[in-house]
């Protein structure tokens, strides 16, 4: 019933969502469409940022190495951010990603690092730890009542307790260096033409896999309706259990993925606390359009808001306002970058018109 | 009727703990029947339903399905059966469009391997097809949410799905209850037409209008028990009201009695 | 100058120590930071090698440390009524959080425990109650930095300040500031929003944005080890590689790793290991045989590592005493 009134707020009484090419009838692209299209809001507030800094930061911040400092921002945020976008249309959250990213950039700098192990040792047993943690947040999201905030704020603790244990214990320092051999850091860790991590080509790569995963794949119509209503879903025979402790994985492996790159490419890790990931992952899904109540949301979405946050948090350096204010600035923008998305989705939603005559 | 009953609660109790629910229910559902289940609030329609659908198990009593005594250990063993419940607000997903909360679970797909794509025109075409069989011609795109369709095209959406994908046994929880004059004769000619493709529906209402435009059988629930079983033209109007109202004051009186 | 300071400290220290006899028995409480800070660990060493010292002649020595920096000044408060109760004769301790600290430290005095500072203190007339400071000061240590660049050249200088109104942090920025203007050179600082902090990419790429905005900055200074790393790769992508330098204060493996290799010029030590080692063995000797140093406080650093001595520095990483 909560379902019930949030929608109809969102939508009233006889929304139309025009979205993806449709009914025989409107296989002609039209801009009308494409205005309605619920990433439409994500993108426009991207552009207006773009735009903003574009004006406020000169030609230096659509320079290649201007575009490269965002890119590579958005890339590390957007490769978690989805992941997290997922959990949230399926009505979770997973804030122990901000323990698993320095703890994955540990692991992985004491084993190959410390202990001289071989990269890809190192790197399996990062991502196998990644994956376990969220099978423990999965599990326990499912087999008890505890909402996943409250599971994933302990994981949080407990991971970031355990990593400072071992570190000790094992090498008796928070931080360790590390050099990868040169494919491990050609794949994971280097940075080409103007200074473009590769991280990005997974970034984007990851992306369109997601976006085959939520938007083409069956399973996508699974995670809507567990984000929709639980019980439905489940009574529809979808397995919400399996399906959830899925997502957990994914983005447990996801921040792991994120850290251990972060320490081929840096040469070094320490014990540290990675909470800024926690609310930037969270604001990108935001701007981009996942509803915090569930059942909504989409990749794209989630792609343009990552990069409009990346493009504000990293724009402020390249204008000439005071530094002391970037925190401020940050904050306006990204309210902007948010409210405009909303508009624009309450008009995309709440369209009616002569579509109602299509498909005939 | 000369047909066996599909689905019979025999002696059915439940109570949750020290308080009883429902006390030996005995009722009969048979296809291509509308069994009118009639009671105010609180007479245990709910926990009846919740037990039909396998959310809730009887504490004492059983349950035939055709014929058979079953348990039914969840919803999910129901729905197997062919047991379908439509909720007051559709059970649907409001952010979901038609075509994809239509064959949710279901999902139609193409192409191969892990490469299967749901197949979205296919599910939409469906969709928008079964939904028109049932005479709602206002839904021709299944690219629409859900969310954005009137109270009655919901519960038809349902109520059409449930058809599709083969129910036996609809029930359906107070489907008119949320709705306008004109929105409720949608939903009961829906009813109509799911009782002539055969299926046995079980149909919870506190309104006796809505009940008698559509019932074939009828039973009066009061503080969990089933206070009259009787057949279309046995009672009229004035009567079943009459019955639910004064059921309510003898039970009330009742109730009085045994506090002194 | 500051050498040979030290060096009489060390001197003094290792003299108490090497009088100390088995008879009496000094029962000290250390108390530290979270053992998840890095920073910490030469100080934990410290007090690990001065307590082999101290228990060989019968005394005892017990390690204390708040759990995180949330609840900070209370948690330092319970720390010090800890040791109050378990009688113990003396207390080295920090002072972080003067106005939770001092009242519990008073109360340790009158009951006649001897008060040993180390690390940080308040620099007002509280600190009397103390018998010595053995410590850094950090505008001090900030103007051996701006010293160090200005001296060797540099005109502008860019100081990171990781986490935006830290006193501490702030000063040495404010120590770096005073030597770089006196040597000629003037410095900028960059305060880094919340949404970046701990995010390296996000570091490196706000630190690559100042120095292709502003082309006459030739240093990059860094408070702590972390953002040295990130500061590193900022200036590899903004090409600038050979033309600005980078410094930092604190130590990791990765900083010494590029001083080593040429890629970062210098690190700015405090020396944490011969603070906590110096303050708990010169406590012990204090209570046990009314030891003093003449000369108070004594400052452990700043000490600067670069190409020069960084075989030594990575000997005591190695050892886990820097």
């Amino acid at each position: 019933m909560g379902d019930r009134s949030s929608a109809d707020g969102l939508l009233g009484h006889t929304g139309s969502r025009a979205g993806r090419a449709t009914a025989p009838n409107a296989s002609k692209l039209q801009v009308g469409i494409l205005m309605r299209r619920p990433e439409t809001g994500a993108f426009l507030g991207m552009i207006f940022v773009a735009v903003f800094f574009t004006v406020f930061g000169g030609w230096l911040f659509v320079s290649p190495q201007g575009i490269a400092s965002w890119l590579n921002v958005a890339a590390i945020l957007g490769i978690i951010a989805v992941p997290i976008g997922f959990l949230m249309i399926a009505g979770e959250l997973d804030i122990s990603i901000g323990a698993m990213v320095p703890a994955a950039s540990m692991c992985i700098g004491v084993l190959s690092g410390y202990y001289g192990l071989p990269v890809a040792v190192g790197i399996f047993v990062t991502l196998a730890f990644g994956a376990v943690v969220g099978l423990i947040n999965g599990l326990m999201v499912v087999r008890t009542a505890v909402p996943s905030l409250i599971v994933t704020m302990g994981t949080l603790f407990a991971v970031a307790g355990l990593m400072l244990f071992l570190s000790i214990v094992l090498t008796s320092t928070t931080s360790v260096s590390m050099t990868a051999p040169a494919w491990a850091k050609a794949i994971f860790g280097s940075t080409i033409g103007y200074g473009f991590q590769v991280m990005i080509f997974w970034w984007l790569g990851l992306t369109a896999l997601f976006y085959f995963f939520l938007h083409l794949s069956p399973w996508g119509n699974w995670l809507f309706a567990l984000g929709g209503d639980r019980v439905s879903a489940r009574n529809a025979g979808i397995p919400v259990d399996r399906l959830t402790v899925g997502l957990f994985i994914l983005s447990s492996m996801s921040a792991a993925f994120v850290g251990m790159c972060q320490t081929i490419l840096y040469n070094s890790a320490q014990v540290s606390t990675g909470q800024s990931f926690i609310f930037n992952t969270i604001i990108s899904v935001v701007i981009g359009g996942v509803l915090l109540t569930g059942g909504f949301g989409s990749v794209l979405g989630i792609f343009f808001g990552t990069i409009t946050f990346a493009i504000v948090n990293q724009g402020i350096f390249y204008t000439d306002f005071d530094r002391n204010l970037s925190s401020l600035i940050i904050g306006v923008m990204l309210l902007i970058a948010v409210l405009m998305n909303n508009t624009f989705r309450q008009m995309a939603l709440s369209y009616t018109g002569k579509r109602r005559s299509g498909g005939r | 009727m000369a047909a066996p009953p599909i689905l019979s609660l025999v002696n059915v109790s439940k109570s949750f703990g020290p308080i009883d629910v429902l006390h030996e229910i005995s009722l009969d559902i048979r296809a291509g029947e509308v069994l009118c289940l009639l009671g105010d609030n609180g007479a245990g329609k709910s926990t009846l339903i919740r037990i039909l659908s396998g959310v809730h198990q009887p504490s004492a009593g059983s349950i035939l399905f055709e014929g058979r005594p079953t348990t039914f250990e969840n919803p999910r063993a129901a729905a197997d059966r062919g047991i379908a419940t439509v909720h007051q607000f559709g059970g649907t997903f409001p952010l979901m469009t038609i075509g994809r909360s239509f064959f949710v679970g279901m999902e139609p797909t193409k192409g191969w391997g892990p490469f299967k794509v749901f197949d979205r025109r296919k599910a939409n075409e469906i969709a928008v097809k079964a939904v028109r069989d049932f005479g709602i011609t206002r839904i021709v795109d299944g690219d629409r949410l859900v969310g954005g369709l009137s109270g009655g095209e919901r519960q038809s959406l349902a109520i059409a799905r449930a058809v599709h994908f083969g129910a036996k046994v609809l029930i359906l929880d107070e489907p008119t209850a949320a709705l306008g004059v004109k929105q409720a004769a949608h939903v009961l000619r829906i009813v109509n037409e799911a009782k002539r493709r055969g299926l046995a529906v079980v149909f919870i209402t506190h309104q006796v209008m809505h009940a008698m435009a559509v019932g074939d059988h009828f039973a009066v629930l009061i503080r969990g028990t089933v206070a009259a079983d009787f057949r279309k033209g046995e009672k009229t109007r004035e009567e079943i009201t009459d019955l639910m109202a004064g059921g309510e004051v003898m039970a009330d009186l009742e109730a009085r009695i045994e506090v002194d | 100058m500051k050498a040979k300071f030290l060096a009489r400290a060390m001197l003094a220290a290792a003299a108490l120590a090497i009088s100390a006899v088995q008879s009496n028995a000094a029962d000290i409480a250390v108390i530290s930071g979270s053992a998840e800070d890095a920073f910490f660990n030469p100080i934990k060493r410290g007090v690990d090698d001065a307590a082999t010292l101290i228990e060989s002649h019968g005394g005892k020595v017990t390690y204390l440390t708040v759990p995180n920096y949330d609840n900070f000044g209370p948690d330092l408060a319970r720390l010090i009524a800890t040791a109050i109760s378990q009688n113990v004769q003396g207390i080295a301790i920090p002072v972080w959080v003067p106005e939770a600290q001092m009242p519990a430290l008073q109360e340790a005095a009158e009951k006649g425990i001897r008060i040993m500072l180390y690390n940080t203190r308040t620099s007002g007339p509280d600190d009397q109650i103390a018998i010595n400071y053995f410590g850094t000061d950090e505008a001090v240590a900030g103007k051996a930095g701006g010293d160090y660049f200005a001296g060797s050249g540099a005109k502008k200088i860019l100081c990171v300040i990781h986490v935006p109104g830290a006193v501490n942090l702030e000063t040495r920025c404010d120590g770096v500031e005073e030597g770089a203007t006196a040597g000629g050179a003037e410095i900028v600082r960059l305060p880094l929003p919340a949404s970046i902090q701990s995010n390296m990419a996000a570091t490196s790429e706000a630190i690559k944005a100042e120095l292709l905005k502003d082309q006459t900055l030739d240093v990059v200074l860094t408070l702590n080890a972390q953002t040295s790393d990130a500061a590193a790769m900022a200036i590899e992508q903004a090409g600038a590689a050979g033309k600005v330098r980078l410094g930092t204060f604190d130590l990791s493996t990765s900083v010494l790793d590029r001083i080593k290799a040429g890629a970062q010029a210098m690190a700015i030590d405090q020396q944490p290991y011969l603070q906590s080692f110096l303050a708990t063995t010169l406590l012990a000797n204090n209570i046990d045989y009314g030891m003093e140093l003449a000369t108070n406080p004594i400052l452990t650093g700043p000490a600067i590592i670069d190409a020069s001595n960084i075989e030594a520095a990575l000997n005591g990483v190695t050892s886990g005493v820097r």
